[in-house]
């Protein structure tokens, strides 16, 4: 990474009444995979929208490569998009939508079209350069979508839901190819998504946003493992939350009382404080009996949700707070499980997060 | 599976009366037509019979061809107007008016059918005559005054009174419909504003362009008001020819091989449209 490609300054967005950024800060390195992540009505996607100019920021400024973009026309931008609908151009054969760009460009005839072909050929759909894109299948048509973006030769690709289209196991190859063409091309991709498997699988770093704010940036791994507050514990992934009040504080440890028991985390907490950890449910044990461990707590088994290799289980305990626990298979199989009999969770202290709002 | 091939009288009653309609209304009347182009008229009298002569006269006749070429080329010029002068409106109220202004405007549209076409037609005489409200506008400005009743002018303004709000509406719906991600992709691949009417918006909406200019032809190529009222007449258009022949020497059968030239031209364009407005890209 060799400095910062696109710079969000104190950038806001308003339709009208109706705040769709608030005040965004937001800096993108040169060759990195940032997917920004929400829930729908989040502003992701126009934060995305901004980016190609297909949106004015209302107040703020939008600077790529150091140049200030606030008034450069979409068209006179270099910032290709791969739209969610891939927006392809049904009157053109698929050559001819991945020529459309150099094109309005002015690149002639023959250059466009060994341009054109070097990249159909690149993504694996040569033989169907001529073909109507209308007759083309999901995942061909993506591929199209994408030559036709990055025949530009852009810094920056900008992705809006690319993959929501696809069907599940087209969506796994479909990640290989882009992470794949990141890595050979280096340059930036912004990938925008409300699913949180194709962001954590394909990008170095993850914006979270919530109701125009972002909630959290980090890699994967950190929004994963150490949710910066309520909104993304409950957002990503299968995370326990408890509230409650911190009955004794000292030396990196504190214990939380909450309705469902009272627990030990590790971090630094004042006593009498409003206090949240949130523990993933990959790191929550069951036991048929109580276990001698840091944290524990009895519960009464709901449901499960068995996909695959991975099981999910459904607890409540005695105050009715909902717990998820996931393990293998494998692992569940030493229990008989019938439904809704007594059983134990622990968790070791140190898997505790504690989240930032309390 | 079996198809039931036993007449479903249900169905067939809720069909019926169209069937009747289109017999009484839209067959009969053109079979009765096409006969009639082989009658004869004796002593102004219509006869009954089988025989080519009018077919003969009107074919080789100057006066029809020169009315033929004119009208088509009159009907021509109406429908590269109204498709032009249309074009601007019906793309604003397609991407730049709002969901609801859209709709109030093609309300508005459909308010001018209301009103009698003659009395409209009638109305521009009062702005274009001599001494109409047009030629004293020009005046105040030192220019004119201007003849522009009864002469090809009138005609197209005509013209623009029966098929303008027609075509702003077909265009209208035409460019609507089109998915605003394209013209987007349009914009970020590098295309400017006005090229993308003509690379991407024109393509996208080419079924419906054509549909509209296929009816502002068929309207102003049968159209008898325009012609006869603004156009004066002069170098009569088929309508006229057709209204000529049946008065001079009651010649209805005449008339009737101008009728038929004219529809058979009106199918000859309208199949041309939908050849061109459905056309499939090669495929391999």
């Amino acid at each position: 990474m060799s400095g910062d490609l696109v710079v969000f300054d104190d950038v806001r967005k308003s339709f009208g009444e109706f705040v769709a950024v608030k005040q965004m800060n937001l800096t993108i390195g040169q060759g990195e995979f940032v997917a920004i992540m929400g829930p729908s009505g989040c502003g992701k996607t126009t934060t995305l929208r901004m980016l190609a100019g297909l949106e004015a920021p209302s107040t703020g400024e939008i600077r790529l490569d150091g140049r200030v973009m606030n008034d450069v026309k979409p068209h006179e931008r270099d910032t290709p998009m791969v739209w969610q609908s891939l927006a392809l151009f049904p009157f053109l054969s698929a050559r001819e939508n991945v020529e459309f760009g150099l094109r309005m460009r002015g690149v002639d005839k023959a250059t466009r079209t060994s341009r054109a072909m070097d990249w159909l050929d690149r993504m694996g759909i040569a033989e169907f350069a001529d073909r109507n894109v209308a007759t083309l299948s999901g995942g061909q048509r993506q591929r199209v979508a994408l030559a036709r973006a990055l025949v530009m030769e852009p810094q920056i690709l900008l992705l809006d839901e690319p993959l929501s289209a696809l069907d599940a196991h087209l969506v796994i190859r479909m990640q290989a190819v882009l992470t794949q063409l990141q890595r050979e091309l280096g340059i930036t991709f912004v990938y925008v998504t409300h699913s949180q498997s194709e962001a954590f699988a394909m990008a170095d770093r993850v914006v979270i946003m919530s109701q125009g704010e972002i909630a959290q940036i980090g890699t994967p791994k950190e929004i994963y493992r150490a949710p910066a507050n309520r909104f993304v514990a409950e957002f990503v992934g299968r995370n326990n939350i408890l509230s409650g009040t911190v009955t004794a504080a000292e030396a990196g440890q504190a214990r939380i009382a909450t309705p469902s028991g009272t627990f030990t985390v590790h971090g630094t907490l004042t006593q009498g404080q409003r206090a949240s950890f949130a523990v993933s449910a990959d790191l929550v044990h069951v036991h048929s009996e109580r276990p001698e461990a840091e944290n524990t707590l009895g519960c009464r088994l709901l449901s499960e949700e068995f996909v695959g290799s991975v099981v999910t289980l459904f607890l409540e305990s005695e105050d009715g707070h909902e717990f998820k626990v996931q393990m293998q298979e494998r692992q569940l199989s030493q229990f008989d499980l019938k439904g809704g009999e007594a059983l134990w969770l622990d968790w070791q202290a140190a898997h505790a997060h504690i989240l930032d709002d309390g | 599976m079996t198809r039931n091939t036993k007449p479903d009288f249900y169905a067939l009653s809720w069909r019926l009366p169209i069937i009747i309609w289109q017999a009484l209304f839209f067959l009969g009347p053109i079979v009765f037509m096409i006969a009639m182009s082989f009658f004869l008229v004796k002593n102004y009298r219509m006869t009954e019979a089988f025989e080519f002569v009018n077919w003969g006269r009107m074919m080789t006749r100057g006066y029809f061809w020169d009315s033929y070429w004119h009208t088509i080329w009159i009907a021509s010029l109406s429908t590269l107007c109204g498709m032009l002068i249309a074009f601007p409106v019906a793309y604003t109220l397609a991407f730049r008016a709002s969901e609801n202004t859209r709709r109030m405007a093609i309300f508005l549209l459909i308010i001018p059918f209301f009103t009698s076409y003659l009395v409209r037609t009638f109305s521009w005489f009062v702005i274009l005559s001599e001494s109409g409200v047009l030629n004293a506008m020009l005046g105040w400005v030192g220019l004119g005054p201007y003849t522009m009743l009864n002469t090809t002018f009138g005609t197209l303004v005509g013209y623009m009174t029966l098929t303008l709000p027609l075509v702003v509406i077909l265009q209208t719906l035409a460019m609507a419909n089109i998915d605003r991600s394209l013209v987007e992709a349009a914009h970020n691949l590098g295309c400017k504003p006005l090229q993308t009417i003509w690379r991407v918006i024109l393509p996208l909406a080419k079924t419906g362009m054509i549909v509209a200019a296929v009816f502002c032809f068929i309207l102003s190529f049968g159209d008898f008001v325009a012609p006869f009222y603004l156009g004066g007449s002069q170098d009569p258009t088929l309508p006229i020819l057709i209204i000529d022949t049946t008065k001079s020497g009651q010649q209805w059968p005449r008339a009737a091989v101008v009728a038929i030239m004219m529809m058979l031209t009106l199918f000859a364009v309208a199949f041309a449209g939908i050849a061109l407005a459905y056309r499939k890209r090669a495929m391999s």
